[in-house]
């Protein structure tokens, strides 16, 4: 059986981009704040077209943004 | 916003069972449907726009709150469902296959599953948000 993850790194993403707030990359993305503290926190996986717009407002790959953690549970 | 309505349905149910039964006491059936009127304060929910408006030039809806309530509009009509299922089969089996009722039940029923729907819709809305609503971080 396996579980996967979706990791972030939007909070170090902001914070190297001049401590960019939640709300300002929320616009940027054209999102909620909510959205952005969802998506931070892990609670919720974006859209494709979100994820690329996530990754345009920081000016970098998406895949420096997002990476895909597949962990294998032993049964 | 769901908050509104999980009160206001939750107020119309209350107050028409407490009406419906303080008439049936009183007056019996079927004056005592009389009492259902109350239900008439679910409507107040149908302000909620008007109360709580939105704000201009700001994003107040993304993907996922489209997601949010198209999970919640599929547990309260799966709730709906549900119900209406039970209330159907519930005769069945008390009265018997030779059973029979009364028609005045089919409005009802079809109200009960309404109110069922918006008031699961909107529980399902504030369980997804965290309770806290969508300021809560």
């Amino acid at each position: 059986m396996a579980n996967s993850e979706l990791k972030n790194q939007i909070r170090r993403l902001r914070f190297e981009n001049g401590e960019m707030t939640q709300q300002q990359l929320a616009e940027r993305a054209g999102v909620t704040r909510q959205t952005i503290i969802a998506i931070e926190a892990g609670k919720y996986a974006p859209s494709l077209t979100l994820a690329f717009r996530i990754a345009h407002a920081f000016s970098v790959t998406i895949d420096q943004v997002f990476q895909y953690e597949e962990e294998k549970l032993q049964d | 916003m769901a908050w509104l309505f999980v009160i206001t349905t939750v107020l119309a149910v209350v107050a028409s069972a407490v009406a419906v039964i303080w008439l049936y006491g009183k007056f019996g059936m079927p004056k005592a449907v009389a009492g259902l009127a109350f239900m008439g304060i679910a409507g107040i929910g149908g302000l909620g726009p008007l109360i709580f408006k939105k704000e201009s030039g700001k994003v107040t809806c993304d993907e996922r709150d489209t997601l949010i309530n198209r999970r919640a509009a599929l547990a309260g009509f799966g709730t709906a469902y549900m119900l209406v299922g039970a209330v159907c089969m519930v005769p069945f089996f008390v009265l018997g296959p030779l059973g029979s009722i009364s028609v005045t039940w089919l409005p009802m029923i079809f109200m009960g599953a309404g109110i069922c729907t918006f008031f699961a819709h909107s529980v399902a809305i504030l369980l997804q948000y965290g309770w806290r609503g969508k300021n809560g971080k």
